[in-house]
């Protein structure tokens, strides 16, 4: 898989193989991943003095709205990259305009995988120390940090 | 007639209302330029500003990014969230 910016200030992703798409299809499936959902686990930050009790109620289910459109819109744009690929090689686009619900995307499925596995800070991780399930999940996280620097720094900035 | 009255007297007492913290606390998930873009998005700050708020996180594992009126503390923890920042909310001391 090669990433690289546009003229028109967006990020083109070519794909190789149909392993490829997976691995972007992977991004839904992580985010997905852990028990207590993004907005729940950011809901629990405000405490009952702050009135957690009423931001569970009201606002924890606006973010999750939130977090989960921006994950079909993502999901959608992989699909039809996918179909007009004929599940081969191809690219897909992320442009100025669909640039924060990838950069959510992608940063959903790496706090579920940091949620669920506890890596903590990348640079301290001993990756020849890792079962395989680990390992896959650290090298997935490592891949949706690369895109999102992409994304920061051509696409953002 | 009455031999006696009673007199009211009313006192208003206005005192100001504490203010509320709005804090961001660090993970090793959220990437130090996407914490520095998204304080300067939300509060307005400038680039240097939001830079030494993204580096007391990273460095003190929290920072008070925004002290104010309850109601607009609330408004910006939900935005913070929004962009998948750990954020919480408190009196301030």
């Amino acid at each position: 898989m090669k990433a690289m910016p546009t003229l028109e200030g967006g990020l083109r992703i070519d794909t190789e193989d149909a392993s490829d798409w997976e691995l972007l299809r992977s991004i839904l499936g992580d985010a997905n991943g852990c028990e207590a959902d993004l907005a729940s686990r950011l809901g629990a930050f405000v405490s009952e003095e702050a009135g957690g009790a009423d931001w569970e109620e009201y606002v924890v289910p606006d973010l999750r709205e939130g977090f989960h459109d921006e994950l079909a819109e993502v999901g959608a744009s992989i699909e039809s990259a996918i179909y007009h690929a004929d599940g081969g090689p191809g690219p897909i686009w992320i442009t100025r305009d669909d640039v924060f619900p990838w950069y959510s995307s992608l940063n959903q499925a790496r706090l579920a995988i940091e949620e669920h596995f506890q890596f903590g800070p990348g640079e301290t991780v001993a990756e020849e120390t890792l079962t395989p399930e680990r390992r896959a999940a650290f090298m997935r996280s490592k891949f949706y940090c690369a895109i999102q620097s992409l994304l920061l720094e051509y696409v953002m900035a | 007639m009455a031999d006696s009255e009673t007199l009211t007297r009313t006192e208003e007492q206005v005192s100001l209302d504490v203010p509320w913290n709005v804090i961001v606390h660090d993970d090793p998930v959220n990437l130090m330029h996407y914490v520095t873009f998204v304080l300067m998005k939300i509060f307005g700050y400038d680039e240097k500003k939001a830079t030494i708020l993204m580096m007391q996180v990273h460095k003190s594992g929290r920072s008070i990014v925004w002290s104010g009126e309850r109601e607009k503390a609330e408004f910006y923890v939900q935005q913070l969230q929004a962009h998948q920042l750990k954020t919480s909310l408190e009196k301030a001391e």
